[in-house]
């Protein structure tokens, strides 16, 4: 009784603007959030081509999920572009970033430079990229010559194809983290560099026990960034090697495309995105508990 | 003049309905309307829009109204789209024989062999073991197969005699041979310049159709992928055909890469091409310098008997929806007399299935003046269609995973292969259940 | 000594990364057989590659398209999330609190799990191959909000008050008062907006089969797929300069703008 009439007197005190200027977001929230939420719980228990009627198919999806091998070769492709992706970006990034937080000119202008692959659409990066690691008339392998060395099979092998879009999508978003790490040291308090080099500290020590402490809450960013970036990997792919050689490029979301619109095997496909949901947030989740309780 | 005939036609026909009893088939004041979907490609809506103006001279009564295909959207999208919506035309003659099943599963076909005469048409057009080919699972034919485009071996006669090559190879040996030969490296800087033959090296499922499938029905003597709805290709032809491209791209016969710079064969660059009739169009219209000939498919070595192999076929269905189910069925007989099968060579260079084709002497000025449609005439009655299983398409992308694996990376025997590709193919079967 | 090692460093790394850029554009004016060259110079300019994309693909009409999607969704973004962060910061009503944990939870949904029932949403809806369908579910972003509050809370409520007593209504708070005081998160949502409305492209591929409704880095897509730039490596350079041109001219103009977004957005990552 009184419960109801906390609420009632709530409603009454709550300005009406707030339900108004709220509500065009409740609306969307409701179509393009909250139900395609609950229909993807629905998908995946059926079998359907959008065109004929949905069927009710249980634990299947399931089931094929667990003998598929392309699943599996979709998450070892993913671990691989992540494994070495992300030291790639750390370190470039940070090198990068010291050095411009340091006293150099036309700073401003090598920023802008970095930063410009990540503007561009990922469409055009890919297309360019695709000439450039051409086996017979790219410019890597005729600077390669050039030196001496031998041609690298970077896009028809399938060892090398999954580490040249990781070495791609380096260079495409590396621009990112140069900002961010140069945010993230300008935030260092000078006084703490001032009392340490008091102390003795060599400046090796002070980058070891002061900078990359500081800088973790960025690092955190760089590492979930791109682990999401990595599991989202579509238009690469996509573009530059159609999932190929042997499978060795295809990652979850071209598998999940093909899937629902190459085959039309639409619950499948739902499932699919399902699982790499839970994976992502679970994937993400240990990144930060790992990463936030390394010793400062 | 359509307006003239029509009107003298309904001016005739009322006359008659006043002072006699009504006509059997429907109503005397209700003209039939038939919808007719043709493939949306320009040369066969020109044989159907002919077709159909005659058809609807002859039968006033019956109208014929012919509708291409959006181009936008494959056939078979758009037909289980309309099948689902019951938007159907009641007759279409762009049926993709793999697309059967998922055609029928949907309730949407009617079974021909319910009427009456279609026995005796049929058998009288196509030989009875092709015939059977097309029979579904549960014992119908919802299909009547109208055309196909024989996969055949294409060579240039140029670059086979320059090195000293007299016949097209017959059996993979002779084909290695003649590849030993004819691959080389002309102008001396280090890249080759004529290649035996060449594949797109990406595991496309449809590139599988021009490959391991028609030269596994030559392998096999006329069977398919698949029996009684069941995968059935974990054979010796099997593991044959992939165990040929491997030794192919192994000894350096086909290229490794993507081929840039347009179509090799037509530049020349290659020398056997595997293909169908279109090309004849397509190197008329490009390269019309190019000698080349046709001939069957290689085989195994120690081969007998007749070399079969692949054929795109476009069949002929009458659909559930039809309000007029026996007017559809005159006008299926009436799209599949000789004299229209005539046509449709005239008009579209694509080859009818009739088992008379090159016996018939309505047909013999046509080969006269295209010597080289009777390659393909001669193989249509021994090609096969791709079977109606269920996910066909993701069938056939499995194979090509395993054929790139096998046959271009070397990274698995064909045994292994075909192996996993059988696999895979019964658990997209039973999947389907 | 360790001045110019680094200098050399910094240009070093500026070459990698601006180089290729100016090899693409050098490519997709050179001739066929010169594209292959490390230079960027050559005796035969030409502009047949161009000639080559813009005959067989409606490019014209995509960024044409892309314009009027990028610019519809930052809008009503821009508008819609200002509304919202606005209650959210400075209104009091019930169930704000409530929603505002909703939207950060909004924000931690992988797409993956919705991509495909959206889809399916709007074939229920008849839009495929229209406008909505490639704006509307990206016409609000939690993201953008969360900005907004978080930026609306630091206004004094002292204004908000004195405004509400000279008789203001809340919209004219939000739009006269607070909006004039909003230009750095205004620039900052609307800009990474539009960069990611512009560069999105597995939407558009899977609601959009129409060719006069691309998108343009959709309809490049489908060029350098669909086989139409039958391996000429100059258009697929060319379609690839079009469609970057735009953008870096933009870039070139307000980078300023760009960067300082994304630095301001990364610290709450």
């Amino acid at each position: 009784m009184r419960g109801r009439w906390r609420v009632i007197e709530a409603v009454r005190k709550s300005d009406r603007f707030g339900f108004l200027f709220s509500l065009p977001y409740v609306i969307f929230f409701l179509a393009f959030v909250a139900y395609p939420l609950i229909f993807s719980f629905v998908l995946i228990f059926h079998r359907w081509n959008i065109v004929t009627p949905m069927e009710w198919i249980g634990l299947k999806n399931f089931e094929r999920l667990f003998h598929d091998p392309l699943f599996g070769k979709a998450i070892t492709n993913t671990l691989t572009f992540l494994l070495i992706h992300i030291p790639l970006q750390i370190i470039i990034a940070l090198l990068l970033a010291l050095l411009l937080n340091s006293k150099v000119k036309m700073r401003g202008l090598f920023r802008a430079i970095y930063f410009l692959p990540v503007v561009v659409s990922g469409v055009a990066v890919t297309i360019l990229w695709q000439q450039l690691y051409s086996y017979d008339y790219g410019v890597l392998n005729a600077l390669l010559k050039a030196i001496g060395l031998p041609s690298v099979p970077w896009l028809v092998d399938a060892s090398w194809a999954m580490p040249s879009v990781a070495i791609m999508a380096t260079w495409k978003n590396v621009g990112i983290y140069i900002v961010l790490f140069l945010v993230g040291l300008q935030n260092i308090p000078a006084e703490l560099y001032e009392a340490a080099s008091l102390d003795g500290a060599s400046r090796f020590r002070q980058f070891r026990h002061i900078t990359i402490p500081m800088l973790n809450p960025t690092v955190i960013v760089v590492v979930v960034l791109s682990t999401i970036g990595g599991f989202s990997l579509f238009i690469e792919p996509y573009v530059l090697t159609g999932g190929g050689p042997m499978q060795s490029t295809l990652s979850g979301m071209l598998y999940i495309y093909n899937q629902a619109f190459y085959f039309g095997h639409m619950g499948y496909a739902a499932t699919l995105g399902f699982v790499f949901a839970l994976i992502i947030l679970a994937v993400v989740l240990i990144q930060r508990r790992v990463i936030e309780t390394e010793p400062t | 003049m359509r307006l003239f005939v029509a009107t003298c036609g309904i001016i005739l026909f009322s006359i008659s309905g006043c002072s006699q009893e009504r006509p059997s088939i429907g109503q005397a004041s209700d003209a039939v309307e038939l919808t007719y979907w043709p493939a949306p490609n320009a040369q066969e809506v020109q044989l159907a829009d002919s077709l159909v103006r005659v058809w609807n001279r002859l039968h006033p009564e019956v109208r014929v109204r012919m509708q291409p295909i959006p181009v936008s959207q494959s056939t078979e999208e758009v037909l289980l789209a309309a099948i689902a919506g019951n938007t159907t035309p009641d007759v279409c003659s762009n049926i993709w024989p793999g697309a059967l099943h998922d055609y029928t599963r949907a309730g949407g076909l009617i079974p021909f062999d319910r009427l009456a005469d279609f026995d005796s048409i049929i058998t009288s057009r196509v030989p009875r073991d092709l015939l059977e080919t097309f029979r579904s699972t549960d014992g119908h034919y919802y299909q009547l197969p109208w055309k196909t485009n024989p996969v055949m071996m294409f060579y240039n006669e140029r670059l086979f005699r320059e090195v000293g090559v007299a016949t097209p190879p017959r059996t993979y040996s002779e084909y290695y041979e003649a590849g030993g030969k004819v691959t080389r490296d002309i102008d001396g800087d280090g890249r080759i310049d004529v290649w035996m033959g060449e594949r797109d090296i990406r595991p496309i499922w449809w590139q599988r159709l021009f490959d391991f499938f028609p030269f596994y029905i030559a392998a096999s003597g006329g069977k398919t992928l698949f029996k009684n709805g069941e995968p059935s290709f974990n054979d010796a032809d099997a593991v044959d055909v992939l165990g040929f491209f491997r030794e192919c791209y192994g000894r350096g016969l086909f290229p490794r890469t993507f081929f840039q710079g347009g179509d090799p064969f037509l530049l020349e660059k290659k020398a056997t091409n595997f293909s169908g009739p279109w090309e004849v169009a397509h190197i008329q219209k490009f390269a019309p310098h190019i000698k080349y000939g046709i001939a069957p498919l290689p085989v195994p070595d120690g081969h007998t008997g007749q070399v079969y192999t692949s054929g795109d076929f476009k069949n002929i269905s009458i659909f559930a929806n039809t309000k007029h189910p026996r007017e559809a069925w005159e006008f299926v007989k009436f799209l599949v007399t000789a004299q229209h099968d005539l046509l449709l060579m005239e008009i579209c260079d694509q080859v009818p299935v009739r088992s008379d084709l090159l016996n018939n002497p309505l047909f013999a000025d046509y080969f006269r003046r295209k010597p080289v449609m009777v390659k393909f005439a001669e193989q249509a009655v021994y090609s096969r269609a791709v079977d109606s299983a269920p996910d066909l398409k993701e069938i056939f992308d499995a194979i090509a995973q395993e054929y790139e694996m096998c046959a271009i990376y070397g990274r698995k025997s064909p045994e292994q292969a075909v192996r996993d590709a059988t696999d895979r193919a019964q658990f997209i079967v039973e999947w389907n259940k | 000594m360790k001045i110019t090692l680094k200098y050399l460093v910094l240009v070093l790394g500026a070459a990698v990364f601006a180089y290729p850029f100016l090899w693409m554009i050098a490519g997709s004016l050179k001739p066929e057989l010169e594209i292959s060259n490390l230079g960027l110079l050559s005796e035969n300019y030409t502009l047949h590659s161009y000639e080559q994309v813009v005959t067989k693909v409606p490019i014209g009409r995509a960024f044409l398209n892309s314009i009027i999607v990028s610019l519809a969704t930052t809008a009503s973004v821009v508008f819609f999330g200002s509304m919202v962060g606005y209650a959210l910061a400075k209104l009091r009503f019930l169930g704000s609190k409530a929603l505002y944990l909703l939207i950060l939870f909004t924000m931690m949904i992988p797409f993956q799990i919705t991509l495909i029932p959206q889809y399916i949403l709007i074939v229920k809806l008849g839009w495929t191959d229209t406008y909505p369908a490639l704006i509307a579910p990206t016409m609000m972003s939690a993201f953008g909000i969360v900005l907004f509050r978080q930026f609306f809370v630091s206004v004094p409520n002292a204004l908000i008050d004195a405004a509400r007593i000279d008789g203001c209504s809340e919209w004219g708070i939000l739009f006269k008062l607070i909006w004039p005081l909003s230009r750095p998160v205004v620039i900052t949502v609307g800009l990474l907006t539009f960069m990611s409305s512009w560069n999105e492209v597995l939407w558009p591929l899977m609601v959009v089969r129409e060719r006069t409704l691309m998108t343009m880095p959709q309809i490049v897509t489908i060029f350098t797929i669909g086989g139409e730039a039958e391996t000429q490596l100059g258009s697929l350079l060319a379609a690839a300069t079009l469609l970057s041109l735009p953008v870096i001219i933009a870039y070139a103009f307000f980078q300023r703008y760009f960067i300082e977004s994304m630095a301001s957005t990364g610290l709450k990552g």
